[in-house]
């Protein structure tokens, strides 16, 4: 561990001054959502802590999350992958393969046994012993098991890891489940969404880099940074929903000039996600600037949430306060009822924000 | 003789096994299986769901070819509910699906397949100097001359353009150096560096590869900004059953698409073109040229030069249905049909038609499960995707356990993919096989070419002439694969931007539409319906299927590329594409096999999924079945 280059070394080797590495360190401040006088809690950890070693496991997944990945415009997924983390073990990335991929990757969780970071993309079948993914002849379950024994933290990367996902909707044929299903006695950060917003995934990784800490997590144990407001409370969208402006049909007035999605099954009040403050593409858009409806992907059980392009009243709704009838029957009668049970919904927020807060103080 | 393993097999979409037994002496492989090691049962899971919401759950089949699954399944349920999309929203989807294409395409070259010709350890040995000159020398050598066409030229100059200045190469050699010596080697750790084919291409060949392998790793983000402008994020964007979500208005500033909208779509296809046209061609052509004109390297053909199958896509504009004949009428890529022996030159090569009714015809697209670990009810009959069943036989390896396999059993079962056949016949998809196709179709007369197919033609006729070989020969081969997936990127790039010029020439002329939402209503649909949805992803020709009893999804299948090219063998028709292909490799050193891994990866390996969940009567089985999914990819185009 000690031979491993800081932020600050690698800047040094590539003949980077100081200034840019300062330079570079603001802006990570920045992109982290901090506040400009905690650069100095960066520049210090940037030159002193090493580069973390990060091991990447793929259960049963799409690889949309590691496409996701090097999505990330700040940090650029080069930078990331070859200055800021060691990547040691990714089967989308990796030049090796077999017998040698897999002896590097015993090797690996050895030598760095409890200080690397485990990232886990997909969920983790269960049934039949777990053969409905092999991986090196083994089920995977098994070498997630033998891996994160060794890993210091654990992330579960988009909703497969993180609630088992899309095959563990009913009738989950594979018995797939959420990797904290399988595994305890780990710190496990939740990193949620199909995928996640590139710069989430590339923020969580450089926190832990520049912090060596765990970011601060909400009760669900998802970075509060990125998942502690619902979409609809930063949507661009929100004062068409507060004034009972809708897109009633799809490619209609109201969606042409882009009124609120709601009654289009909008799950943006039930969706706790970074889309609408950090959006894609550092800010572009989000599907509901692009005319859709959020289906709350971030969200355990979204799948079992359609038709997607009903609104709430028709769906179960986990996560809310109020029944879902009434949030529709207000709306149908009186625009303003839309701004009464927004209010409700967000005391209620608050509220849980409030009881996270001191949960996690606690800890 | 040596049986070698190789498991994971990555920089793939997915989980892939390949087995190879080797003469040792000889270099010759005997015998190859391709084992897909994976199933995650979504054709299942989709079962008594809205089928209005297939797209969302098969497009997570793969999020590499991310969009191709959605695209599918969107046009599966139209076919099906007889819904004809605006003609904004086709364009619109064949802007998402050709720009999708050139980023996979892409990525696919340098970030999956690159480190199969080219390593950092050699880039050591290069002089940056030497290395400029050579950039150089490769922009004006490969420049094959093509264009598409231009209705609103707006790219004044190419914003991305390779860098050919000794002071960037010895930067770059820096770095890499820096990483060798540190010793952590991150994703360049535990690899067969040492292998003697990355002697084949000079050390400046590595270096400039390895430097781009660098630049567009971050540019490559930016390719399908129009995903993000149009679906609303990348991967996975957001579709709807009769149109794109995507309202058009030049009157609202809030709408989803306006002029400013447009504006950063068209900065993203131009940078599509320069990035092909500057980087990915020029490159792919100086480490082909090495190998197939000084090296003599033409193997991996495998079903290649046998058989090779295609659907068509890219309707110009709306259609009224696939199953009905209309989709084909309008195509501007025809490589829909099949083409058996290429081998033996182009005009040798035997065509056959398929379109329309011919892929809801239950003789003519079929699976079997001889090698796979399922069960039909009738052994050894085929079964129509519509009419298929998945009961799961795991009968566990040959040697080892059920848990801890030694190697697997050639002789049995041993993989969760499917055989998909054309007419009992094993075939080849992808960028090869829809090159094959289009070029025998226009050399043979058959059809008289769109400017698309005229480019494709023109772009294997420009390559034979830098080889000096006929396109059979080079075509059917591992560089020639990799070679024709680059050509395609670059038609790609130009369908881009033909779709979004034609989108603005309509836009102009007053339609905005971008969804017909008259049969959105289930209340609106027939009792029962049967659609096809086709779609030619990035990895080959991609089906959907899918009934519809009472509004909701009564079945659905998907069969996708890689299940074409991936599938276990059958004994009537022989070897499928991967394992003919490594079957007809040669392997320098047998416990590293590197070539093993090109060839494999020059199909772009992307496991997919299909799942049968009824017999024929359409009663329910009482065993759980499930799908192939070879990873996640379903296909992805997969």
């Amino acid at each position: 561990m000690e031979t491993r280059m800081t932020m600050w070394d690698s800047f040094s080797k590539r003949g980077l001054s100081r200034r840019t590495f300062l330079k570079t360190c603001t802006a990570l401040t920045a992109m982290m959502g901090l506040p400009l006088t905690d650069r100095k809690k960066v520049v210090e950890a940037a030159t002193k802590q090493p580069l973390p070693v990060v091991v990447w496991l793929h259960g049963h997944e799409c690889t949309g999350c590691d496409e996701a990945f090097i999505r990330s415009q700040s940090p650029l997924a080069s930078d990331l992958v070859l200055n800021m983390i060691s990547l040691e073990y990714s089967d989308t990335l990796a030049a090796a393969a077999g017998e040698p991929f897999e002896k590097h990757l015993e090797t690996v969780i050895k030598k760095y046994d409890g200080k690397f970071i485990l990232a886990v993309e997909g969920g983790v079948p269960l049934a039949d012993q777990g053969i409905s993914c092999m991986v090196g002849g083994k089920p995977f379950v098994d070498v997630l098991k033998e891996v994160a024994k060794h890993a210091a933290a654990i992330i579960e990367y988009g909703s497969c890891a993180a609630w088992g996902g899309v095959q563990a909707a009913k009738p989950n044929p594979t018995g797939s489940v959420s990797v904290s299903k399988v595994i305890s006695g780990k710190p496990i950060i939740k990193v949620p969404g199909c995928p996640p917003i590139p710069e989430v995934m590339t923020g969580v990784v450089m926190h832990l880099a520049l912090f060596g800490q765990i970011p601060p997590l909400d009760a669900q144990g998802r970075p509060k940074q990125f998942y502690g407001n619902r979409i609809h409370d930063t949507c661009y969208r929100r004062s068409f929903f507060d004034a009972g402006m809708f897109a009633e049909r799809f490619d209609d007035a109201g969606s042409k000039a882009g009124w609120c999605l709601y009654k289009l099954g909008c799950r943006g009040p039930e969706a706790y996600n970074a889309c609408g403050n950090l959006r894609w593409w550092n800010g572009l858009s989000y599907p509901i600037q692009s005319g859709s409806p959020c289906f709350a992907c971030g969200s355990d059980g979204f799948w079992d949430n359609g038709p997607f392009h009903e609104r709430l009243p028709n769906v179960v709704l986990p996560n809310t306060l109020t029944n879902a009838d009434k949030i529709g029957a207000g709306l149908t009668v009186a625009a303003m009822a839309g701004v009464t049970v927004h209010a409700v919904i967000s005391s209620v927020q608050k509220a849980r924000h409030a009881k996270n807060e001191s949960e996690h103080d606690e800890e | 003789m040596k049986r070698v393993v190789v498991d994971p097999v990555t920089r793939i979409e997915g989980h892939l096994r390949v087995e190879v037994t080797v003469d040792e002496a000889t270099g010759k492989v005997q015998d190859a299986l391709s084992s897909g090691t994976a199933w995650r049962g979504i054709e299942i899971i989709l079962k008594d769901r809205d089928p209005r919401d297939a797209w969302a759950f098969t497009q997570r089949f793969c999020g590499v070819c991310t969009t191709t699954h959605a695209l599918a399944s969107v046009r599966t349920v139209e076919d099906a509910l007889g819904i004809e999309i605006p003609k904004n929203a086709n364009y619109i989807r064949n802007q998402m699906a050709s720009s999708l294409a050139v980023q996979d395409h892409l990525i696919h070259f340098y970030h999956l397949h690159a480190l199969d010709w080219v390593s950092p350890v050699e880039a050591l040995k290069a002089d940056p100097g030497a290395t400029a000159s050579l950039q150089n020398a490769i922009l004006a050598k490969y420049d094959l001359g093509l264009s598409g066409p231009f209705d609103f030229n707006t790219d004044a100059y190419p914003k991305e353009f390779p860098r050919a200045t000794p002071a960037y190469f010895k930067a770059i050699q820096a770095k890499v150096k820096a990483l060798v010596e540190s010793g952590q080697l991150g994703i360049f750790a535990a690899h067969w560096w040492d292998h003697p084919d990355y002697s084949l291409l000079p050390p400046e060949v590595h270096l400039m590869a390895v430097t781009h392998y660098l630049t567009m790793l971050d540019r490559q983000r930016e390719l399908v900004t129009g995903h993000v402008v149009y679906g609303g994020k990348n991967p996975h964007p957001q579709y709807i059953v009769g149109g794109m979500p995507c309202a058009i208005s030049m009157n609202d500033m809030n709408a989803p698409i306006n002029t400013a909208r447009l504006g950063v779509v068209d900065v993203a296809v131009n940078l599509g073109i320069s990035a092909v046209n500057y980087f990915y061609l020029p490159d792919l052509l100086a480490i082909g040229d090495i190998y197939v004109t000084k090296h003599k390297m033409v193997d991996g053909g495998g079903l290649a030069g046998k058989c090779v199958l295609g659907y068509g896509d890219y309707p110009e504009d709306s259609y009224t249905g696939i199953a009905n004949g209309d989709f084909h009428k309008r195509l501007l890529l025809r490589c829909q049909g099949v083409v058996e022996n290429f081998a033996a030159g182009v005009m040798a090569a035997k065509f056959t038609n398929l379109e329309g009714k011919d892929y809801v015809d239950p003789e003519i697209i079929t699976e079997n499960i001889e090698h796979s670990w399922y069960s039909y009810p009738q052994a050894g009959k085929a079964l129509h995707p519509l009419a298929g069943v998945t009961a799961p036989n795991y009968t566990g390896p040959k040697e080892g356990t059920k848990t801890n396999w030694k190697y697997l059993d050639e002789k049995g079962k041993y993989s969760w993919i499917k055989t998909p056949m054309w007419r009992g016949k094993m075939a080849e998809v992808g960028p090869l096989a829809r090159y094959i196709v289009t070029y025998v179709k226009v050399k043979q007369g058959l059809m008289q070419p769109t400017w698309a197919e005229k480019m494709i033609v023109d772009q294997i006729d420009g390559v034979s002439k830098v080889l000096g070989a006929p396109a059979h020969v080079w075509m059917c081969s591992t560089v020639g694969r990799t070679a024709c997936r680059g050509l395609e990127a670059q038609v790609m790039a130009y369908i881009n931007k033909y779709f979004f010029d034609k989108m603005i020439k309509n836009i102009r002329n007053g339609d905005t539409a971008t969804a017909n939402m008259s049969k959105f209503e289930p209340a609106s649909w027939p009792k029962e319906a049967k659609g096809v949805g086709l779609h030619e992803a990035p990895r080959g020709a991609l089906g959907h299927w899918i009934q519809i009893k009472n509004g909701l999804t009564a079945n659905y299948q998907a069969v996708v590329p890689s299940t074409w090219n991936a599938c276990p063998r059958d004994s009537k028709a022989g070897s499928g594409a991967y394992e003919s292909s490594m079957i007809e490799t040669k392997i320098k050193v047998a416990d590293k096999p590197l070539e093993v891994l090109r060839v494999i990866h020059s199909f772009d390996p992307c496991i997919a999924c299909a799942t049968h969940l009824y017999d024929t009567e359409g009663n329910k089985k009482a065993v759980i079945n499930s799908d192939p999914y070879i990873n996640a990819c379903g296909g992805c185009g997969s």
